[in-house]
């Protein structure tokens, strides 16, 4: 399996680039407990520009879980929160995290720990009682930021809300840096996350070319800078590379799968621990999942003009804090934009807010687009739930019935 | 007991009294699935709001759209309105509590809605000047769009109301002090069927079942229907909702009985009384905030354990049971921190983790028996 892979992959060349700038970064903030910066853990869609902007390093304990997932330490870590008591239907990334903090485990030898915590429920509620229970196992401040769930539409007071919460939060970074908030500088950042999100929108953009430069399983991979680090500098620059190498890929005519026939569109959290066998799996069959719903789901638009107002908006508004309807319009409309045959949905039991409608989702997909869906069980981090057999038959089934 | 031929009835048929009233009055009755509803606009209208628990049978229907690792709560509920069983509702109010409530509302209103469908998304919340204000405006919006559906609401309307829901807890916390005091009374079984039919049927009615049950306690002196020459063994009981009523006659065989809990159809149903001020949406808003948290909810990270604790003290419990849902999440995160909280007080405590529809009440017993004979020691 590995050696008929090997081929089928095309490297990516930045991604040499990606893994200096995920390191640096990982050293940074494991060094600088002891120091005068701070670290806030923070949930993955929380605004992460107020932290950039007050020179706090953001710690993102899923970005770690997902990277815990990939080196198959996470069941290990799982198991010692289990064995604290808790239970092992709970979403896997708080389970791992909850482990590494005891054991210190896991490929980079656990996270540092943090002077206060950031978490915002616009993806789900398991993140708060999560992080009620890191904040009283480190003993450290949590800063609530709370995005009601939009239904049908989105209501004025509920941003309203949202708006004064940021004004909160800036209080609170105030009082736990020390420092002072600059607008000025938060502007500056503001401007560099807008920035590296619409260069991140164009990478991805690039998969409408056919055949595509780049699979969904590169995107899962190359977001980890745009979630952990947007408003930097750095990620920018990252990005323009990145772009550069797809667009040249597209020119030279290299399509991230060799054989392009099928196009496919991927629903959910990557299944980490499992990921380049799928990949490969999909590849063999000249299948390209040329777009994803986890990865678009960072390319919130901020405004520059009204930067507190817009960005509440966005953090409201993304993709796990909408009804199912609205994420149906989101599916099709990736499905049309990159001419998509069909949807590959994974049934992920550790998310719920992910994974419950996913059902319903197939079958309004199929109604309306007439594309066929396949959904497979797994967990995006736990392979103790994880059948291999039964999703690789599931998939090549799928993708025998689009050949016909 | 008078009381004693309506409970029996939910048990059979939970909304038999609803359905029976809609005929007898003709007036519009409105589902709804969690404690934190504002329960008192819809009743301000004239309807009826009834709750949404489920049923103790295993899931089928609703496997087409919940997939196995989601709580039974929902798929037991979404497979009733499936079949048909809330066709005679005239509209559901979903409120924002956990991730499997929020999905469940989408999926429920694509599919088996009948009538209105409302979403009060609350805040997570519950502390702070903003959350409070975005509490009044989603409790004033939702009174909006309930009064374009089912007709204009004066003030007036909702402060008669709330009288009647005051009431309604007066006397429930009457009921629970006089139980803490003397459990042998009224059997845990009997407890929950009454909470519980509080909110299936008019608040009024039952308030009065409340004020005759009342009177006829207080004046007996002897042991209720407990029977037994030795005391029983007060538990305090932790979870979501408490229905699971061959779960309770086996406690009571073996000897236990709660005496105060932190249920949704418990305690946290009828906690806090709503002061009447000029503007009542104000008087709810402020209840909701105050009342006993629900583990969806966030004031401050230790808030709930403090509390829960108190009351374990204050009901003089000698063990606590966590009755919890398997898949549910905010309750299987909180139980570690609970658990941590009890030991820590020397308080013993276990954990039954059930699906409805598939419960082994002969293990459940077994289990049951020896986690008395411990607090026993
Ligand atoms: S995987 Fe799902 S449940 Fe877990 S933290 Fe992420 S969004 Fe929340
Ligand atoms: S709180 Fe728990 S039991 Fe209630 S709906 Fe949510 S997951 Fe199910």
């Amino acid at each position: 399996m590995s050696e008929e892979g090997k081929k089928l992959y095309v490297k990516i060349h930045a991604t040499e680039d990606m893994k200096k700038l995920m390191t640096d970064y990982y050293i940074q903030a494991k060094t600088a407990p002891g120091t005068e910066k701070k670290i806030c853990w923070i949930t993955s869609g929380g605004p992460v520009e107020f932290l950039i902007a007050m020179d706090v390093i953001p710690v993102y304990p899923e970005n770690h879980g997902a990277m815990c997932g990939a080196s198959r330490t996470s069941v290990q870590l799982a198991e010692v929160a289990e064995e604290m008591g808790f239970s092992r239907d709970l979403c896997s990334y708080a389970r791992l995290d909850i482990g590494q903090a005891v054991t210190g485990g896991g490929p980079i030898g656990g996270l540092p720990r943090p002077d206060f915590l950031l978490c915002c429920n616009n993806i789900c509620g398991t993140v708060l009682k999560w992080y009620e229970h890191v904040s009283r196992y480190y003993d450290v401040p949590m800063f609530f930021f709370d995005t009601p769930f939009i239904h049908k539409e989105t209501k004025e007071h509920a941003l309203e809300y949202v708006r004064k919460q940021c004004v909160d939060l800036i209080e609170f970074l105030e009082k736990q840096t020390g420092k002072e908030f600059s607008e000025e500088k938060f502007a500056e950042v503001a401007l560099k996350s807008v920035e590296a999100v619409d260069l991140w929108k164009r990478v991805l953009s690039t998969a409408e070319h056919k055949p595509s430069p780049l699979t969904c399983f590169d995107a899962f991979i190359h977001m980890a800078p745009i979630v952990t680090l947007r408003g930097t500098q750095q990620v920018v620059d990252y990005y323009r590379l990145l772009l550069a190498e797809m667009e040249e890929r597209i020119e030279k005519g290299i399509s991230a799968v060799p054989d392009e026939r099928f196009r496919l569109v991927w629903d959910n959290i990557p299944i980490w621990y499992e990921m380049r066998n799928l990949g490969n799996l999909f590849a063999s069959r000249g299948a390209c999942l040329v777009a994803d719903t986890y990865t678009s789901a960072w390319a919130v638009d901020i405004r520059v003009d009204e930067p507190l107002k817009s960005m509440a908006d966005a953090y409201t508004k993304v993709y796990l804090n909408i009804s199912i309807d609205l994420m149906v319009e989101q599916v099709i409309s990736l499905i049309e934009r990159f001419d998509a045959d069909g949807l590959v949905m994974h049934s992920n039991r550790s998310c719920k807010p992910y994974s419950l409608g996913q059902y319903d989702i197939a079958r309004m997909v199929t109604e309306r687009t007439g594309k066929p869906v396949a959904i497979i069980e797994a967990d995006m981090t736990d392979s103790r739930a994880y059948s291999e057999a039964q999703v690789r038959e599931r998939i090549e089934a799928f993708l025998e019935s689009l050949e016909s | 007991m008078e009381i004693d031929s309506k409970i029996h009835e939910i048990k059979d048929d939970p909304y038999k009294p609803a359905k029976e009233w809609k005929e007898r009055t003709w007036g519009k009755v409105v589902g709804y699935f969690c404690s934190y509803a504002p329960e008192e606009i819809i009743y301000a209208s004239g309807a009826l709001p009834v709750r949404i628990i489920g049923r103790n049978k295993a899931a089928t229907l609703s496997g087409a759209h919940l997939q196995n690792y989601c709580c039974s709560l929902a798929r037991t509920s979404l497979d009733m309105a499936l079949e048909g069983d809330f066709d005679f509702l005239d509209g559901t109010v979903f409120v924002h509590t956990c991730d499997t409530m929020q999905r469940l509302s989408d999926i429920w209103r694509l599919n088996a809605g009948a009538g209105a469908h409302f979403d009060v998304v609350l805040p997570t919340f519950l502390g702070g000047k903003n959350a409070y204000e975005y509490l009044r405006s989603e409790l004033s919006s939702f009174k909006k769009s309930f009064e374009n559906e089912f007709g204009k609401i004066s003030d007036d309307d909702l402060r008669r109301s709330i009288d009647v829901y005051n009431r309604n807890r007066q006397l429930l916390e009457e009921l629970y002090s006089l139980r803490i005091d003397r459990p042998e009374v009224l059997s845990s079984e009997k407890l929950y069927m009454i909470v519980t039919s509080s909110s299936l049927m008019e608040k009024n009615e039952h308030n009065k079942l409340l004020e005759s049950l009342l009177s006829e306690l207080k004046a007996s002196s002897s042991s209720g229907d407990s029977g037994g020459g030795k005391s029983v063994a007060r538990i305090f009981g932790i979870g979501s909702v408490m229905e699971e009523w061959d779960f309770l006659r086996i406690l009571k065989e073996a000897g236990g009985t709660f005496v105060d809990d932190d249920f949704c159809n418990g305690r946290r149903y009828f906690d806090g009384l709503i002061q009447q001020t000029d503007d009542p949406i104000e008087g709810i808003a402020r209840r909701i905030s105050e009342r006993a948290i629900c583990p969806c909810k966030h004031t401050n990270t230790y808030a709930r354990a403090d509390d829960i604790l108190e009351r374990v003290m204050d009901s003089r419990a000698e063990g606590v049971i966590f009755f919890q849902f398997k898949f549910c999440e905010p309750h299987a995160f909180d139980y570690v921190a609970l658990k941590e909280a009890l030991d820590k007080a020397s308080i013993p405590s276990m954990l039954i983790e059930i699906e409805q529809g598939s419960v082994s009440l002969e293990q459940l017993r077994t289990r049951i028996e020896a986690f008395i004979e411990t607090i026993r020691g």
